[in-house]
């Protein structure tokens, strides 16, 4: 479980506002393995946000470069990085970002569009993402009938559609409230454990971040080089911690017990 | 849309009506010029100014001048006055040098009468004319041979007149049809009964031919009560040399007589010609006129159109620059994102266009009426050219109707030049939907 999923070297990007140079990410060297939980913590203005664009192939670095999946993504031409964001990388968005007139199942079929799929393999495919994260009773409602943790759960299966190499979390907890949030967090970990999932997190928020396997801190556009180990829900975690049966991520109190998680 | 439609439907309208109208005249005129030329020696002298059935007189010619008859009013053919001169002038005609034949007619209307609605470009209107018209001929086996007294076409089964024929008479078709009768069947005409011995087909110059019935002039003095009287003769010359001199005499002699001679009908034709290529000169410009005003209205119809779902296309993308970061981000391709916007131009292009066929097959004779003023063309110069065809049916020549048609191919087009209209339009938008940053897409609020 050593391989490498995502590396970079000495990243630099700068930006120009307003004739000024803003340098953004200064000499980013970070190694991602396959099944890594990893959060990447910083305050506003760090170079967060930046750094998971760079990563997604949003956006390109100034300098260095990103090794995804064995491919170095700074060469790629502008006109084949899509099928990277749509093979490789799947997205999480601090504000869902659903197609607000397409229901649960068709948003999160929309990544498979133009596949050589059949229209019931992608359905199929789709259905078994939505009861992945819990969500197979709303297939047929729209995101404004959902509440923002259900968004969010779609939102995560949509990443999850084309079974992308690296899952990149943007704020995912961002506009939830803090119990929401949690669940979220924990059907991340749930994902990482079962599904092998690689995932990448950004946030602010110390307690999120701690959930993951590994901390690292972003400063400047600098990552510090002080690492914390996170208290990684393990898959003993997963059971309940009075009397030991196994409880789902999005479950607040054991079904059995009735202990509060 | 709707203009787009009914522009060019006027057009197309317009030129038909013009095309449909030039042949109309042209085969007119060279059917008088025709007529003109085989009667040089002939020169008529009529008791009456008015004009007479061209069409269907067989020995007619254009006669007379055009009398200053008010447009709109009905055609001098239909209410003429009938006055009537002794037969004894002819016996003095006869004795003017190098006169050779005087042929008497007598011509009476019916005294049955028909309604008939007729519509012109100035509004329709009913009117009463008689049932049909009356020529006594002089059936002088030599006249008959000589000069086209007669009609020509009969019928099979049917003979012409012939000397000696009296109690019998010929007939248009027109009429026998609206009788109901055949050949030996006996009609009655002022309360005398005649026997049907011919039919002949009127040549046909209108939708309403004049409906005639021949008969030997002694009959036709007898049951009209014009015993003795006529109402015009044909005096023919010996030769072209003296109708000019026979032709004074007679005007000397019989100022109340309308004398018309081969040079008189040539240049009644020469002035309805120049009156007829006046008007179509007339038509032409304006229809080269509203050609240019229509090109100009179709160029803008067609940049309105194309910058209208320009701006709505670039409204919406802007409007979904989210949504087009959204796409990028989970792996749309540049061209996935130009296609789809494309495909939305396009489909509100349809969309439009289909409302537009609609609004424009119910609008498109209003619109085109509104935006063309000129959709009839000879609406202001038919009535001059009634004037000098005398009684030309005006509903076969003045007013050729323009109707403006919706066909399917003009409706296929307006239909493929939306759907062309709205993937130019949408090219643009779509195209900077597609280069779209999604890194910036997604910070756009």
């Amino acid at each position: 479980m050593s391989e490498s999923v995502l590396e970079t070297e000495k990243l630099d990007k700068v930006y120009k506002l307003g004739g000024r140079q803003v340098r953004a990410l200064s000499d980013v060297n970070l190694q991602v393995k396959k099944g890594d939980f990893i959060s990447i913590m910083g305050p506003s203005g760090s170079g967060k946000t930046t750094l998971l664009n760079m990563l997604g192939c949003l956006d390109k670095p100034t300098y260095g470069k990103v090794i995804l999946d064995g491919v170095n993504i700074t060469k790629v031409p502008e006109k084949g990085l899509f099928k990277i964001r749509k093979y490789k990388v799947g997205f999480v968005f601090q504000t869902f970002n659903l197609m607000p007139y397409l229901n649960a199942i068709e948003n999160v079929e929309l990544p498979m569009e133009g596949m050589k799929k059949s229209g019931d393999e992608k359905r199929k495919r789709s259905r078994e993402l939505l009861k992945m994260v819990g969500l197979s009773e709303r297939e047929e409602h729209r995101p404004h009938r959902l509440s923002a943790g259900e968004q969010q759960r779609v939102a995560i299966a949509r990443a999850l559609a084309n079974n992308p190499a690296i899952v990149l979390a943007d704020e995912p907890t961002g506009n939830l409230d803090s119990k929401t949030g949690y669940e979220i967090i924990r059907l991340l970990s749930k994902l990482n454990i079962d599904q092998g999932t690689t995932i990448v997190m950004v946030t602010h928020d110390s307690l999120i971040a701690s959930r993951a396997s590994r901390m690292l801190f972003l400063n400047d556009g600098k990552i510090l080089a002080k690492e914390k180990q996170g208290t990684h829900l393990l898959k003993k975690e997963l059971t309940c911690p009075n009397c030991g049966r196994e409880i789902q991520p999005d479950n607040t109190f054991c079904p059995r017990c009735g202990k509060k998680l | 849309m709707a203009i787009m439609i009914s522009i060019p439907a006027g057009i197309v309208a317009n030129q038909e009506a013009t095309q449909g109208l030039t042949e109309n005249y042209n085969t007119m005129i060279s059917n008088y010029q025709e007529q003109i030329n085989k009667t040089t020696t002939l020169i008529e002298v009529s008791a009456s100014s008015g004009q007479r059935e061209f069409s269907s007189t067989p020995s007619g010619t254009p006669s007379g001048m055009p009398s200053g008859m008010p447009s709109g009013t009905p055609p001098s053919g239909f209410t003429r006055e009938e006055v009537f001169t002794n037969e004894t002038v002819g016996n003095e005609i006869r004795t003017i040098e190098g006169v050779k034949d005087i042929v008497p007619f007598l011509e009476k209307s019916s005294n049955e009468t028909t309604s008939e609605t007729m519509s012109t470009p100035r509004g329709s209107f009913t009117i009463s004319r008689s049932l049909y018209t009356i020529t006594g001929v002089c059936l002088n086996s030599s006249f008959i041979e000589n000069y086209s007294i007669l009609p020509t076409n009969i019928t099979a089964e049917s003979r012409n007149l012939r000397e000696g024929d009296s109690g019998v008479v010929l007939m248009s078709s027109n009429l026998t049809d609206y009788y109901g009768v055949g050949v030996g069947d006996t009609v009655e005409i002022y309360g005398e009964s005649f026997t049907i011995v011919g039919i002949y087909e009127p040549t046909s110059q209108g939708s309403t031919e004049a409906r005639e019935v021949y008969m030997n002039i002694s009959d036709a003095q007898t049951i009209t009560g014009q015993v003795g009287n006529v109402s015009r003769f044909d005096v023919y010359a010996e030769d072209v040399s003296y109708v000019d001199d026979i032709a004074e005499v007679i005007k000397a002699a019989y100022s109340d007589l309308y004398v018309t001679t081969y040079e008189d009908r040539l240049a009644t034709l020469e002035n309805m010609q120049e009156m007829y290529t006046q008007s179509l000169n007339n038509a032409e410009s304006t229809i080269a006129q509203t050609q240019a005003t229509a090109t100009q209205e179709i160029i803008i119809a067609v940049a309105a159109t194309s910058l209208i779902v320009l701006f709505v296309m670039l409204y919406t993308v802007r409007e979904r620059t989210r949504e087009i970061g959204i796409l990028k981000a989970i792996g749309f391709s540049n061209w996935n994102v130009m296609s789809q916007f494309m495909l939305e131009g396009i489909l509100i292009s349809i969309i439009a266009g289909v409302v537009g066929i609609v609004i424009g097959s119910i609008g498109a004779p209003v619109l085109s009426s509104l935006l063309l003023p000129q959709v009839n063309l000879f609406s202001g110069s038919s009535g001059r050219f009634q004037l000098g065809f005398g009684s030309v049916n005006p509903g076969t020549t003045g007013s050729t109707t323009t109707t403006v048609s919706l066909t399917p191919e003009l409706i296929l087009l307006t239909f493929g030049v939306a759907m062309l209209l709205g993937a130019l339009g949408s090219l643009y938008p779509a195209w900077r939907a597609s280069r779209t940053s999604p890194m910036e897409a997604l910070r756009y609020e």
